[in-house]
């Protein structure tokens, strides 16, 4: 379930597409291809197939890391099903990933479109969005930390001068959330304006041009000729999008002090519980391949809506 | 665990007889660990790795036939990677453990015994205090021994008592002086009702910074003996647990805990003039600059009571060099590296002549921990601990302590049957 983000495949998705139109790519591109993703097809075959498929086995027992594992068949997914702090942590993560994809994906893609003109200093701009990216999530924990503390927090300092009340960002129920949203939304800008702009910077310049000579306004060049050519860079890091905040744990796991509450309690925080601190290896195993489905499911509809939006040059 | 002296003392009883028929069928040669080299794993910041290690250097000076690498964890990958070591036939030979955490590795069978070790060499447990070792005494042996203790009680401001001209806090003081005066040491300066100074602070997210303490006062105890029930639904527990709400939601002399949860302790912060809390924030307090002072904690309706949780020291089972570990372990325990932990003023020694001797004008109040072990409950532990106390806790935190969306009352008896759920199952295995 590792997809690997980086800037470099978004290229490939975004311009290798527009030269392989009509056929696939060449054989000899063939070949290349297969040995540019050598390196991390052996590392998933070697280091990740087998653990996952153990987990599969694990998953069918009751282990506590520590003593022989005992055979129960499915009874981890019955015993699942009826564990509300399950249920809890699956509907978190479902509020997390239905609020923080479409946010993260608009943002970027307004930020994209306002950092993709030939300005001076471009470059440490576009460089300035990307670095919340490559910082600890620990560190970027302790700065939001601060920025959400109830007492001399920048945010309640700076609402306080509109007159809004202080608020509890992190502790208080309603917000626990959003705030964790807010923070990994921030956090992962930098990959999505990265393809996004990559994506903008392969659209012919032509297609404008052409507009232009119709007449075309920006609204109309934007909905018309960007959006329409960019959907490739949209679907790719929609799917990146999708997969990582089902995953969510870090931003959980710095920014809940001491603990998750059942406000922001998520799928991976609970199986990492489960796992090492409740000694139910078998339970937390299950609830990795729940998870698992869940999201070989959304990628398998999401891929089959892509012949409806995307379209390839 | 609420025991009388007459228990503790009968179980004790019964390992020493288990512990000597076992040492009679298991006959242990007395040879010295030869060219050894052992694995001696901790949690803890790096004043404390340093500390740890002086006494690491300390060992080795005297034992040069034995080599200590001593590894260091935060908290949570400390569990992380010792979980995931004793899995994979990769665990430290020696490592820390946490009191309340102990039954559930003992009971997994991972950690060695050190009884046959303790009757070959004749070590006297007598010499440590006597719950730190009783913590880790079970029905068939000794796996573990206490490395230092942690105790609770209360910290004091001096220089907000003098600012208020209020005499300093002491063993006559109750429940009620706690909430008189700490109305009067609670300073909202500019009216907003967001006070500048506290009368009082602690952490409520975990029993052992005060509310379990707070439950033995008031008579009450938090699981049975045989841990099969939580007792934490007695009218007793009830108003002990209530004690804590009312500082913060009725009597308004303590923030309520979200309000410093990120920002930590304001007791460290001086924005409180009073704190229950650990003997381990000792060195902490005083690097904030706080003008501190230490006392009992006040009084309960039952009496006096505080709670004492022993960091222990465990063999892992799987260790190829057991005598060597023994010796390290026996090394740590014993006067001069007992001497030598206290250095940090983090630890309470668990050795009684260091106790009694260097520890208690180690620096001003420690005394009062030292006192404070007459009178003290071991936190509880139990397999399942974490799970119980999650659950727990998840419930008080944001029903009681956060928000007084219930009372105790209520609070207890909602989240009573899951956490008996718990026990019963860890029980079951």
């Amino acid at each position: 379930m590792t997809v690997t983000r980086s800037p470099a495949v978004a290229d490939a998705a975004a311009g290798t597409r527009a030269r392989s139109r009509g056929g696939g790519p060449l054989a000899s591109e063939r070949k290349w291809a297969w040995l540019f993703l050598a390196p991390t097809l052996i590392g998933l075959a070697v280091l990740s197939a087998g653990p996952i498929m153990a987990t599969l086995g694990i998953s069918l027992t009751q282990w506590d890391l520590l003593t022989p594992a005992t055979w129960v068949g499915v009874g981890n997914f019955g015993d699942l099903l009826a564990n509300d702090r399950f249920w809890t942590a699956l509907r978190n993560t479902a509020y997390y990933t239905i609020v923080s994809v479409p946010l993260g994906m608009v943002l970027a893609l307004a930020i994209a479109l306002g950092l993709d003109k030939a300005i001076r200093g471009i470059a440490w701009i576009r460089t300035m969005y990307f670095l919340p990216l490559v910082t600890s999530s620990v560190a970027v924990g302790l700065v939001w930390l601060w920025i959400y503390a109830p007492q001399g927090g920048l945010l309640n300092e700076v609402l306080w001068w509109f007159g809004i009340p202080p608020q509890r960002w992190v502790s208080d129920p309603f917000w626990a959330m959003p705030a964790i949203i807010a923070m990994s939304v921030w956090q992962g800008l930098g990959v999505n304006i990265i393809i996004f702009l990559a994506g903008l910077q392969s659209i012919p310049r032509e297609y404008y041009d052409a507009a232009d000579v119709d007449g075309a306004g920006r609204w109309s060049r934007l909905r018309r000729i960007t959006l329409p050519l960019l959907t490739p860079s949209i679907f790719f890091t929609g799917i990146l999008s999708l997969i990582g905040s089902l995953q969510v744990f870090d931003q959980v796991y710095v920014l809940s002090r001491p603990r998750p509450t059942e406000a922001n309690l998520t799928l991976v925080y609970f199986i990492y519980e489960e796992g090492f601190r409740f000694f139910r290896m078998g339970s937390a195993s299950a609830a990795a391949w729940i998870l698992f489905l869940i999201a070989a499911a959304l990628t398998i509809v999401y891929f089959r809506s892509q012949r409806r939006w995307v379209h390839y040059q | 665990m609420r025991q009388s002296p007459g228990a503790r003392r009968a179980r004790t009883a019964t390992a020493v007889v288990l512990g000597t028929a076992l040492a009679g069928s298991l006959a242990i040669a007395p040879v010295a660990a030869q060219g050894a080299e052992i694995e001696y794993a901790i949690w803890g910041d790096p004043a404390e790795l340093t500390n740890q290690i002086a006494l690491v250097d300390a060992f080795m000076a005297k034992h040069s036939d034995i080599k200590v690498n001593v590894s260091v964890s935060d908290w949570d990958a400390y569990w992380d990677k010792l979980q995931t070591g004793l899995a994979g036939g990769a665990a430290p030979d020696v490592f820390a453990m946490d009191g309340p955490l102990f039954p559930d590795y003992q009971s997994r069978d991972v950690l060695l015994d050190l009884q046959p070790y303790i009757e070959r060499d004749s070590f006297d447990l007598t010499a440590l205090a006597d719950a730190g070792v009783q913590h880790f005494t079970t029905a068939d042996g000794q796996y573990g021994l206490p490395r230092d203790l942690n105790v609770v009680a209360l910290y004091y401001n001096k220089a907000m008592f003098d600012a208020a001209g209020i005499p300093y806090p002491d063993d006559t003081w109750d429940w009620a002086k706690l909430v008189e005066v700490g109305k009067q040491l609670t300073i909202d300066q500019d009216g907003d009702g967001l006070p500048e100074q506290w009368g009082f602070y602690t952490e409520t997210t975990d029993m052992e910074n005060y509310w379990s303490s707070l439950v033995w006062q008031a008579g009450g105890d938090i699981v049975s003996e045989d841990r099969t029930q939580t007792l934490l639904g007695s009218d007793q527990a009830v108003l002990g647990l209530q004690q804590l709400q009312d500082l913060i939601h009725t009597h308004k002399i303590m923030p309520t805990p979200d309000l410093f949860v990120e920002t930590g302790d304001a007791f460290e912060q001086g924005m409180a003039a009073m704190e229950s809390n650990g003997s381990w924030l000792v060195p902490t307090h005083l690097a904030a600059g706080i003008d501190l002072g230490i006392a009992h904690l006040p009084a309960g309706p039952a009496g006096k009571a505080t709670s004492i949780n022993p960091t222990g020291l465990v063999v892992a089972k799987s260790t190829k060099a057991p005598d060597a570990a023994w010796e390290f372990v026996k090394y740590i325990v014993g006067p001069e590296a007992q001497t030598q932990l206290m250095q940090l003023k983090a630890a309470v020694p668990v050795d009684k002549s260091v106790l009694a001797g260097a520890y208690s004008t180690a620096f001003p109040g420690s005394d009062v921990f030292a006192s404070s072990i007459d009178f003290a409950h071991l936190k509880p532990s139990f397999r399942g601990y974490t799970e119980w106390t999650t659950r727990l806790q998840e419930e008080l935190d944001a029903n009681m302590f956060n928000a007084p969306n219930k009372t105790a009352r209520e609070a207890i008896d909602s989240v009573l049957p899951e956490l008996d759920a718990i026990l019963a199952q860890n029980a079951a295995q």
